[in-house]
C-alpha cells in the first residue's frame, strides 16, 4: 500500500471516529463543553491549515489570515442574519467572497515585479486594515453597528448548536487539511516549495510562479472565509473590533510556527498544542500571564526548534508517544485533574519539555539512534541504472 | 467647504505628521539598516509614554524633563536587545517572529502594571496638554509643536550622523557589506549596537510626545501600526528625511480626510495611500527604486 493511500485512509477513520464523538459524548451524558473545546481546536487547525498553505508553502509571508476570516463572518452575517439567507447557502457563498478577495489581492501584488517578502507582508497587514475601516465605514457591512447572529436558524438535522457546531467545523477542518496534504503531495506543491527556495530559479526552470502563488493564496482565503463564516456563530455578536483584530494573525502564525511550517501536519499539531495551552490559561484565569507564555515560547521555538515541533515528534517518535499516553494514562487512573481536558494539556507540556531538548543533547542521551535512526527513512539514493525519471 | 477648518487640518496634520516621523524613525532604521523588523519598537513608545505618565504623575517632574531620563535608559535597552539579536543570529523574517514574541510580552507587562484603564497625566502635573499658541487663528497644540520640533532635530541630526560623520560611514559600510566592512577594521558589531540604542531612544521619545497630549491605554499600540508601517514605507527603509516627509503626508492626509469625509476615513484614506505606494512606488516616496 502506498504512503498516500495509508494517510487517506487515517483520514477517513479520523473523519469516522471524530464525527461519531457528539453521539459518544450524548451517550456517556459528558458535560458539553468538551464539544466546544473540539470544535474552538478544529477552527483553529483549520485556519493554522489554510495560512500554512500560502505561507508555509510558498514562504510569502502573509498577516492577512484576520482579513478572510473577517470577510466569512460579515459575509454570513449579513447574508444569514440581515437577510435571511439559510444558512447553509450562506456559508459557501463566503468562502467564496474569501477567494475571490484573495484573487483580487493576489493579481495585484504578484503581478509586481520587484515584491519582496516583506513587502507582501506588510500589504496583508493593511489589507486587513483596509476591510475594518470599510466595514466601519459602511452601513451595507457594519457600520458601527454589529450585527447580531443569534438568531440565526441552523438545519434541524446538524443537532442542537453545540453539535451543529461541532459538525460544520469538523467538515472544514478536515478539508482543509486533507487539501493541504493534497497540495503537498502534488506538482503544485513541489512548485510552491520551490518558488519558496528560489522563486527565480524555480521560474527558469519552468513553473509558472504567478499561477501557482495565486492557487495557494485564493485557497488560503477561501478555506480561511469558510471556517469565519461558521464562526459568525460562535461569535454571536459580529463588531469590527472583534473581527478584525490582530488576534487571528497572529496565533495561526505562532501555531505553524510552533508546529513546523514545512509539512502539512506541522500547523495542525501547533493548533492543537497552543489552543489547548491558552484555552487552560484562559480558563485558570490567567489571561495575562497567558500573553507573555506564548510571547515566550513563539521566541523559545523560533530559536530553539527550527523544523517545527512536528518533525521532532517524528524524529523522537517513541519517546513523545510514551511520555504522552504514560503521562495521559497516569493522571486519568489516578484522577489527578478535573476534566479530561486538563490531563490531555498537562500531558502535553510533559512531552513539550521533552521535545525542547536541543537535538545535540538529545543525541547524546540516546546514543543508539546513530545506529538506525527510527524515524524518518533514509534518504533514497540515485540509481545510476539510466532509468527515467517517474 | 469650511476653509478655517481645511487650514487647521493642513497644520495639525503637519505637526501630528511630526509625531508621525519619531514613532517611525527607529523602526525604519532597524529595518532599513539593520535588517531587523523590530516590532518591539510599538512598544518602546508605549513604555516610554507610560514611564512618562508614571513619574510625573508620582514625583511631580516636568514632561519636557523625561526626554532627559528616556533618551539614555532607552538607548540602553536597545543595545542590550540588539546584543540579543547578534547572538541569535536572525534573519529579517526570524526578526519578525522574534520581536513579535517581545511585543507580545512588553504589551501584557503593561496592561499588568498600569492595567487596562484609560491613563493621563493629570493638568496640574503636565500644563502642556491644554496649552496652544494661535496663528492667524490657527490652534498650534504646544506638545505638537515641541514632538515636530524634535522630530525635525532627530531627522536632521541622524540624517547628517549618516552622511558626514565616522560612524554614519560606518554605519552605510556595515550596510552595504558587513564583511567588507570588518576587513576594513570596523565593528559591525559596535555599529548595531549603537544604532539600535538610537532607534530604541528615539521611539522612547516619540511616547513622552504621547503621554503630554493623549489618553494612555495598552491596545493603542495596534493603532499605530497602520500609520507607523505606512509611514517606514512611504519614505523608505532607513531614512531619516523620508520619514518625516512621510509623516506629514500622512498626517496632512489624515487630518483633511477627517475634514472631509468624517473621523472613521482617515485610516481607510492612509492605507489605500500605503497600498498605492507599495505598488507603485515600493522603495519610497522621495526614492527612486534602485536595482
Amino acid at each position: 500500500m502506498t504512503t498516500r493511500n495509508k494517510t487517506l485512509i487515517g483520514f477517513a477513520i479520523a473523519a469516522v471516529v471524530l464525527g461519531l464523538v457528539p453521539n459518544v459524548v450524548d451517550v456517556l451524558n459528558a458535560p458539553g463543553f468538551y464539544l466546544t473545546f473540539m470544535f474552538t481546536m478544529f477552527f483553529w487547525i483549520s485556519q493554522a491549515s489554510s495560512w500554512n498553505i500560502l505561507t508555509g508553502y510558498s514562504g510569502y509571508f502573509s498577516f492577512g489570515q484576520g482579513a478572510w476570516f473577517g470577510i466569512g463572518v460579515y459575509t454570513t452575517g449579513i447574508l444569514a442574519a440581515k437577510n435571511g439567507w439559510p444558512f447553509l447557502v450562506a456559508l459557501p457563498v463566503a468562502g467564496l467572497v474569501g477567494g475571490a478577495a484573495g484573487l483580487l489581492l493576489g493579481l495585484v501584488v504578484f503581478r509586481l515585479r520587484r515584491l519582496s517578502g516583506e513587502i507582501f507582508a506588510l500589504t496583508t497587514l493593511a489589507v486587513s486594515f483596509v476591510l475594518a475601516s470599510v466595514a466601519r465605514l459602511t452601513s451595507l457591512i457594519d457600520g458601527g453597528r454589529g450585527i447580531f447572529m443569534t438568531g440565526t436558524p441552523l438545519p434541524e438535522f446538524l443537532g442542537d448548536f453545540r453539535t451543529s457546531m461541532y459538525r460544520m467545523t469538523l467538515v472544514i477542518a478536515l478539508l482543509t487539511v486533507l487539501t493541504a496534504y493534497l497540495i503537498f503531495e502534488s506538482r503544485l506543491g513541489w512548485g510552491l516549495f520551490s518558488i519558496r527556495d528560489d522563486e527565480q530559479v524555480a521560474r527558469g526552470l519552468g513553473v509558472p510562479t504567478f499561477r501557482y502563488k495565486m492557487i495557494a493564496l485564493g485557497t488560503n482565503a477561501f478555506f480561511g472565509a469558510l471556517m469565519g463564516g461558521v464562526w459568525a456563530l460562535q461569535i454571536g455578536f459580529i463588531t469590527v473590533e472583534d473581527v478584525f483584530n490582530i488576534r487571528v494573525p497572529l496565533l495561526v502564525i505562532l501555531m505553524a510556527v510552533l508546529g513546523g511550517m514545512r509539512h502539512w501536519m506541522g500547523p495542525v499539531v501547533g493548533a492543537a498544542i497552543i489552543y489547548t495551552l491558552t484555552d487552560r490559561l484562559n480558563s485558570a484565569g490567567l489571561a495575562d500571564l497567558n500573553q507573555v507564555i506564548i510571547g515566550a515560547l513563539l521566541i523559545v521555538l523560533v530559536l530553539g526548534v527550527r523544523e517545527g515541533i512536528y518533525l521532532r515528534i517524528r524524529a523522537r517518535w517513541v519517546a513523545s508517544a510514551v511520555i504522552f499516553f504514560g503521562a495521559m494514562a497516569v493522571l486519568t487512573v489516578f484522577d489527578v485533574t478535573s476534566s479530561l481536558i486538563w490531563d490531555f494539556s498537562y500531558a502535553l507540556l510533559i512531552t513539550m519539555v521533552m521535545l525542547l531538548i536541543p537535538t545535540p543533547l538529545w543525541e547524546r542521551l540516546t546514543p543508539r539512534r546513530i545506529a538506525e535512526p527510527p524515524g524518518d527513512p533514509p534518504p533514497e539514493l540515485p540509481v545510476p541504472s539510466g532509468k527515467a525519471s517517474t | 467647504m469650511d476653509v478655517d477648518l481645511l487650514a487647521q487640518a493642513v497644520v495639525s496634520g503637519v505637526l501630528i505628521g511630526g509625531l508621525y516621523a519619531m514613532m517611525s524613525i527607529g523602526l525604519s532604521l532597524s529595518w532599513g539598516a539593520l535588517k531587523i523588523i523590530n516590532l518591539a519598537h510599538f512598544t518602546f513608545i508605549l513604555i516610554g509614554a507610560y514611564l512618562t505618565y508614571q513619574l510625573t504623575t508620582s514625583f511631580g517632574i516636568d514632561p519636557f524633563l523625561m526626554i532627559v531620563i528616556v533618551f539614555p535608559l532607552f538607548f540602553v535597552a536597545g543595545a542590550l536587545l540588539q546584543l540579543f539579536f547578534e547572538w541569535a543570529k536572525v534573519d529579517e523574517f526570524r526578526s519578525l517572529l522574534i520581536s513579535f514574541g517581545l511585543f507580545i510580552i512588553f504589551t501584557s507587562l503593561v496592561r499588568t502594571v498600569w492595567t487596562a484603564d484609560f491613563r493621563r497625566i493629570s493638568s496640574e502635573d503636565n500644563p502642556y496638554a491644554s496649552a496652544s499658541i494661535f496663528v492667524f487663528g490657527v490652534a498650534l497644540q504646544v506638545p505638537l509643536i515641541a514632538a515636530f520640533i524634535a522630530a525635525v532635530v532627530i531627522a536632521v541630526g541622524t540624517s547628517l550622523a549618516l552622511s558626514r560623520t565616522h560612524f554614519g560611514r560606518a554605519v552605510r559600510a556595515v550596510v552595504q557589506d558587513a564583511e567588507m566592512a570588518r576587513a576594513f577594521g570596523i565593528d559591525p558589531r559596535r555599529v548595531a549596537v549603537i544604532l539600535s540604542g538610537l532607534a530604541t531612544a528615539y521611539s522612547g521619545l516619540a511616547g513622552v510626545f504621547i503621554a503630554m497630549f493623549q489618553v494612555l491605554s495598552p491596545t493603542m499600540t495596534f493603532a499605530w501600526f497602520g500609520i507607523v508601517f505606512s509611514v517606514v514605507i512611504l519614505g523608505g527603509l532607513g531614512s531619516p528625511y523620508g520619514a518625516l516627509g512621510a509623516g506629514i503626508i500622512v498626517g496632512v492626509v489624515g487630518g483633511v480626510a477627517t475634514v472631509v469625509w468624517g473621523p472613521l476615513s482617515a485610516p481607510l484614506v492612509t492605507f489605500l495611500l500605503l497600498i498605492a505606494a507599495l505598488l507603485f512606488r515600493p522603495a519610497g516616496l522621495f526614492r527612486r527604486s534602485t536595482a
